[in-house]
């Protein structure tokens, strides 16, 4: 039975030697192959699988916002697209295609058949149109393709958007071309202002993607590589932007009515130090930076000095009554001039020999009155009470491109720096370390940091700034700073500088300032500064505003061009955090005094 | 160990003394294939476990073709998903765009305005616990109305356009010599 079956397949082991020789065969085609399409052919394979599926894009990290204090939005990003075409294919449709990009995104049709027109044989790039919002080219892009013209293709151009247009422009900045190829050229590196300050924060880190598609769609379980973007951090401020849309509109209308160079506005909450509106005029619209001139694209309040004037006789007051070398009822008897080395000091009004009180001189802002009250303290003294009230050191917002102002070297002091700096010459600040040191007063003599980021941030420089590292220090005793308060509450009464700035039914506590400033030829052929300061409600003080115009013609002055527009913000915001009116005003100090009088 | 050692032993004796029959068992014990109908086997049992098999490997098969159409499926699926995704992305974007030129501070005092409404120039309050006027109320008029729209943006210096008037005689077709202003005079068009 089994002795044939054998006969016929052959014996065991030849059979097997078939079977060897087979494979052996097969193996050393296969492996002759493998040596071809590894070895010999290699590149020419891998530059084939890399060009029939796989896929790399980059994926953009969001470019964190800047909101204010209630969550608008200041500064956001969306994504946006570019339009793109190959003027070779789109050569021979470039009106029809035209056509549509006029139609749908208003750009202009005779510029694009020109881009859309092959301007030699090389050409097969043209950039149509940048930043679009991804709906519209979209739908463009589809348009196309309906109609059959080929040739115009998207691709991701992220947008950034200002809703608010020059609201806080100012302080919020602007993206631009830097002109470093490194940075790319889409238009999107940080300029000026808070997106250059937090620019590490804002941007993210970009991430990229590597999957292999067939027919357009991701092959599964096929090669894939994943780096997440990691978005930017949003950038929250403590400015609130209604109040700073209205902070811009009064001050601008103010310095265009007087024709002045420029102006700020300082809005700040007394207990916390934030600022609800930092108010610049000429205002910038980060959309279109260019409109506005160059040294007004960022904040004028930071970055320009000035002598504050008359402002300043506040903060000298307040030393004066803390080193009790002063009592608001102290008897000066100010002549018409006062004459200290070669110079002639003068009051802003004509006049002989007057008795005024301390709280008179601040009242009628009598430069010799004060100049004489000052002469009670020494320079050392009355110096430390001015770097403690914050001048001449830069203020901790984290802006980049601050002027921190000067304060005379004590090695440089003299008479006459001692009384010029005691009523607001000889030196100069900023808007927002003179709003800062107003705010001291009241804030019932406690000098708190000023602060425009919310949280705990670290900007550019290194710095950590923000609401969550707000310091405090006492400068002045409670006592000086509410006798301080009152006197100052003569400057908005009857009879003081500037009633105007007074709102009936309110304590309102302030003082105006006109400084000659220093032009290139010292005082000669210089201009002015007039500005305002002040807080209300005056016994339980919830706001501080300071204004400040440069060089306003037509007669301008403290009382008559910035306390209007104190005015009209301590109302705004009065009105808007619903502050009611407090009790009624104590007995004035009296601005004269009598010879007859105890 | 200790109880086959015997048995072997006695068992050698046993085939030395009964040859004949220890062939005879011996023929017998040798080993042959046992028929399949000796085990209760029989052929026709072999077709439904050859079947079994063909069928998981065919269940297998047609398995994982339609595991991987399902896959291919669901990927469509997902891109389809995620372009949808994308197309709404950029539709909630375009509307907060349009929310926030809605919610445009300017845009609102603007409105506000065309409405014939002023800013008030006192603040006061109604105090709803017990109806208290608190600050004093007065009518609110224009007077303290702000400047809403910018001031026309001043030309920078260099996008001036510049005319320089040539005067030319009439005669020669050359220009005549500078007579004051006449030439090189600049002034600005307005756009």
């Amino acid at each position: 039975m089994s002795r044939p079956r054998r006969s016929s397949r052959g014996e065991p082991h030849v059979r097997l030697r078939v079977a060897l020789i087979a494979v052996t065969v097969l193996l050393t085609v296969f492996a002759a192959r493998l040596g071809q399409i590894q070895g010999i052919d290699a590149a020419s394979y891998v530059e084939r699988a890399g060009t029939s599926g796989l896929v790399t894009i980059d994926l953009p990290a969001q470019r964190g916002s800047i909101l204010d204090r209630n969550g608008q939005p200041l500064a956001e990003s969306v994504s946006g697209l570019m339009l793109v075409a190959d003027p070779q294919t789109t050569g021979p449709n470039a009106e029809a295609i035209a056509q549509v990009l006029a139609d749908r995104l208003d750009l202009d049709y005779f510029d694009q058949v020109e881009r859309l027109t092959p301007s030699d044989e090389t050409t097969r790039f043209v950039y149509l149109a940048r930043k679009i919002p991804a709906t519209q080219a979209t739908r463009v892009v589809e348009v196309l393709r309906e109609k059959q013209l080929a040739g115009v293709d998207s691709r991701p151009d992220p947008l950034r958007t200002y809703p608010a247009g020059d609201v806080g422009g100012n302080l919020v900045g602007f993206l631009g071309d830097d002109g470093n190829p490194a940075n790319g050229d889409d238009g999107n590196d940080p300029m000026v202002g808070l997106e250059l300050a937090f620019d590490g924060d804002l941007a993210g880190t970009d991430g990229h993607e590597t999957y292999e598609v067939g027919g357009g769609n991701r092959i599964p379980l096929g090669d894939r590589s994943k780096v997440d973007p990691v978005d930017g951090r949003d950038l929250r401020l403590t400015i609130d932007r209604d109040v700073q849309w209205y902070a811009q509109k009064a001050l601008c209308t103010q310095v265009e009515r007087f024709d002045a160079t420029w102006g700020a506005a300082v809005v700040m909450d007394t207990e916390t130090g934030e600022l609800l509106a930092l108010a610049d005029c000429p205002t910038v619209d980060p959309v279109e930076p260019g409109q506005t001139p160059k040294d007004s694209r960022g904040s004028r309040a930071l970055a320009d000095v000035f002598e504050p004037g008359s402002v300043q006789k506040v903060l000298t007051f307040a030393g004066l009554l803390d080193a009790d070398e002063v009592t608001p009822q102290t008897r000066l008897t100010v002549p018409g001039e006062l004459e200290i080395y070669d110079r002639t000091i003068r009051d802003w009004f004509e006049h002989g020999v007057l008795r005024l009180t301390a709280a008179g001189a601040l009242a009628k802002s009598s430069n010799i009155g004060t100049a004489m009250a000052a002469e009670e303290q020494s320079p050392e003294e009355f110096r430390g009470y001015l770097e403690a009230f914050g001048l001449g050191t830069p203020t901790s917002l984290g802006l980049p491109a601050e002027s921190a102002g000067s304060l005379p070297a004590l090695a440089d002091w003299n008479r006459l720096t001692q009384a010029q700096v005691a009523f607001g010459q000889g030196l100069s600040v900023n808007a927002v370390q003179m709003a800062a040191a107003v705010n001291t007063i009241a804030n019932s003599g406690l000098h708190v940091e000023p602060s425009l980021v919310e949280g705990r941030r670290t900007n550019g420089a290194g710095l950590e700034v923000g609401t969550g590292t707000t310091s405090v220090d006492r400068v002045v005793s409670a006592e000086a700073a509410s006798e301080t308060t009152r006197m100052m509450e003569l400057v908005t009464g009857d009879g003081g500088s500037a009633p105007n700035a007074g709102i009936p039914g309110y304590r309102v506590a302030g003082k105006t300032g006109t400084a000659q400033q220093a032009g290139s030829q010292g005082y000669a052929n210089g201009y002015k500064a007039v500005s305002f300061g002040g807080f209300a409600p005056a016994d339980d003080p919830r706001f501080t505003v300071y204004v400040v115009v440069s060089d306003p013609k037509n007669g301008g002055s403290g009382a008559g061009t910035a306390a209007p527009v104190f005015r009209q913000l301590m109302t705004h915001v009065l009105q808007r955090y619903a502050v009611p009116p407090t009790g009624e005003r104590e007995a004035a100090y009296p601005l004269w005094w009598k010879p007859s009088d105890r | 160990m200790s109880q086959q050692q015997p048995a072997t032993s006695t068992g050698t004796g046993l085939r030395a003394r009964v040859p004949r029959l220890a062939e005879a068992a011996v023929e017998r014990a040798r080993l042959t294939v046992v028929p399949p109908r000796a085990l209760g086997r029989t052929q026709a049992a072999r077709t439904p476990f050859a079947v079994l098999v063909i069928a998981l490997l065919a269940a297998g098969v047609v398995g994982l073709l339609m595991f991987n159409t399902q896959m291919q499926q669901t990927s469509f699926t997902a891109t389809a998903l995620q372009r949808e995704a994308t197309a709404l992305t950029a539709q909630k974007q375009s509307l907060v765009l349009e929310l926030d030129r809605l919610r445009d501070p300017q845009r609102v005092a603007q409105a506000a305005r065309d409405l014939g409404m002023v800013a008030p120039s006192q603040p006061a309050f109604v105090r709803l616990s017990d109806g208290r006027v608190l600050g004093r109320p007065v009518p609110a008029t224009g007077a303290d109305a702000v400047q809403i729209q910018p001031a026309p943006v001043e030309k920078p210096e260099e996008l001036k356009r510049k005319t320089v008037v040539v005067q030319v005689d009439p005669e020669t077709g050359r220009p005549l010599p500078s007579r004051g202003p006449a030439r090189g005079a600049s002034t600005e068009q307005g756009d």
